[in-house]
């Protein structure tokens, strides 16, 4: 398909809803400098590179930004908001992209892996790394999650030779559902602030 | 010295031999820890790409509650860098009066409130400012004498919170612990560098790309030892240094030691107490004069 045939769509709503999200004030902050992907950890892999996400954005390109990786790929390094002249928090816009993609049904590996490892938090309210390892690998299907297992095998292997690797959950918070009474009362409290 | 300790999900598995040391390292400096009793996971980065900010910020400020309550007027000391930034930056958003109220309220359904009246703090920090060199200098039984180290602090510790306790972009603490240690710190190329951190297990590859270059240029540095005060960084630069070499055709073997366990080892504390056990590069050749 050439160019030329690309319809690409823009929808201002797409803008606006990202201008309402925690830190969608940031977005209208970013002058296009430039300075956050020379000193991305990832640019190289990103399809986008940050500065390019807070244009398409601006411009309701809502169909680039939400099958974008870049927010996937984002570390949270927290290099660029150093340097960034005007203090955008860039990785935090990029957990609130993470969070949008995730409503539209973009789902990537590592949102399997963030919902395994909100699953355990509101479970138990700590996180037991050994079966959270299991249970991301369960939520790949069995086919990846075999593969996985073969690719890691020797990384696995040495973190359980070392004992680094509980094979059962440690103890996790008193009494979780009180935990999860708070998380659900927060949500509920964000919901209403809009 | 007495401070809220709060250790982090890591300390129970992946970073067994940081929590271990650091407690017996605390001991011979005078520091009194006070373990958070009931504390829960921060919630890392990807709490908030599940539920949204506020409820991820909520859940790291219950912890603030617990020490508050516990033991008040006392900071809060972590040993991992994404916990420090996580509960550190739901700390400075109690003093928004809207977030504080909001917060509270939430808070309300597990008993529990915070003012906003402690401060988070790192262990470098601690280390710099409440102990300083002197007092590091004094405990050392066995200074590192000759001893290389290339030490790596990654980047959540110093990058999340600006203007704290160290510069962000030429981070110096860790480095003037090892020298009180009698160490040597070299300066060695990407050591500014991310390690990509959680990514290790959703994208593996994205990592090894990542930490090959930091290892490498440690190793071309000279440096006998990776130091590091992370858990993701130690697990990262340890775990996949083998699977790094086979990948980019290297033969580095570079131990990556928490320096907290580089820190028993210079006061003499023995190998089990350091935890030498759990590190996945062997440290036992470099480290002979040591352990």
């Amino acid at each position: 398909m050439s160019g030329a045939d690309v319809v690409r769509k823009y929808d201002p709503e797409f803008t606006k809803k990202v201008y309402e999200m925690d830190n969608g004030k940031w977005v209208k902050m970013c002058m296009q400098c430039g300075i956050c992907p020379t000193t991305c950890t990832l640019k190289g892999i990103m399809d986008h590179s940050p500065r390019e996400i807070i244009q398409l954005i601006r411009a309701g390109d809502k169909e680039q930004v939400l099958k974008s990786n870049t927010p996937w790929m984002c570390t949270s390094c927290y290099t660029c908001s150093c340097r960034c002249p005007r203090g955008v928090p860039m990785m935090d816009v990029m957990h609130d992209l993470r969070h949008l993609a995730e409503e539209e049904g973009n789902i990537t590996n590592q949102t399997h892996m963030a919902k395994v490892y909100y699953n355990d938090v509101a479970k138990r309210g700590r996180i037991w790394e050994g079966g959270l390892t299991m249970k991301y690998g369960l939520k790949l299907g069995i086919g990846n999650a075999f593969k996985m297992a073969l690719d890691m095998q020797d990384v696995g292997m040495a973190m359980f030779k070392h004992k680094r690797l509980a094979v059962f959950p440690p103890k996790g918070v008193k009494n979780p559902a009180k935990l999860r009474a708070v998380l659900d009362k927060a949500a509920a409290l964000a919901k209403e602030e809009g | 010295m007495k401070y809220n300790y709060y250790p982090g999900c890591a300390s129970e598995g992946t970073a067994l031999a940081n929590y271990h040391a650091f407690l017996a390292v605390a001991d011979k400096l005078g520091i009194e820890l006070n373990e958070i009793e009931d504390w829960n996971c921060c919630g890392a980065t990807v709490t908030s790409s599940v539920v949204g900010e506020f409820p991820a910020q909520v859940l790291a400020a219950r912890n603030l509650a617990l020490a508050e309550k516990q033991l008040p007027d006392h900071d809060i000391v972590t040993t991992c860098s994404s916990c420090y930034a996580i509960l550190g930056l739901a700390n400075k958003k109690f003093t928004e009066e809207e977030f504080n109220q909001n917060a509270n309220e939430a808070l309300k359904e597990d008993e529990l409130q915070y003012s906003g009246s402690l401060n988070v703090r790192f262990l470098l920090d601690i280390l710099a400012n409440d102990v300083g060199p002197e007092k590091i200098k004094a405990t050392v039984q066995k200074p590192l004498e000759g001893l290389k180290v290339a030490g790596y602090v990654g980047c959540q510790s110093v990058k999340a919170l600006r203007n704290d306790y160290d510069d962000p972009e030429y981070p110096q603490a860790m480095d003037n612990v090892i020298r009180a240690l009698g160490g040597e710190p070299v300066e060695f190329e990407n050591s500014n560098k991310c390690c990509t951190g959680a990514l290790a297990l959703s994208a593996p590859d994205i990592t090894l790309s990542a930490v090959h270059p930091i290892i490498d240029g440690a190793a071309k540095a000279n440096a006998d030892i990776i130091v590091t005060p992370c858990p993701l960084c130690q697990m990262n630069l340890d775990a996949y240094q083998a699977k790094a070499n086979k990948k980019y055709q290297t033969n580095n073997t570079l131990p990556v030691l928490f320096i907290t366990q580089l820190m028993a080892l210079a006061f003499g504390l023995d190998k089990k107490t350091a935890g030498l056990d759990y590190c996945i590069v062997s440290p036992y050749n470099k480290l002979s004069n040591w352990a």
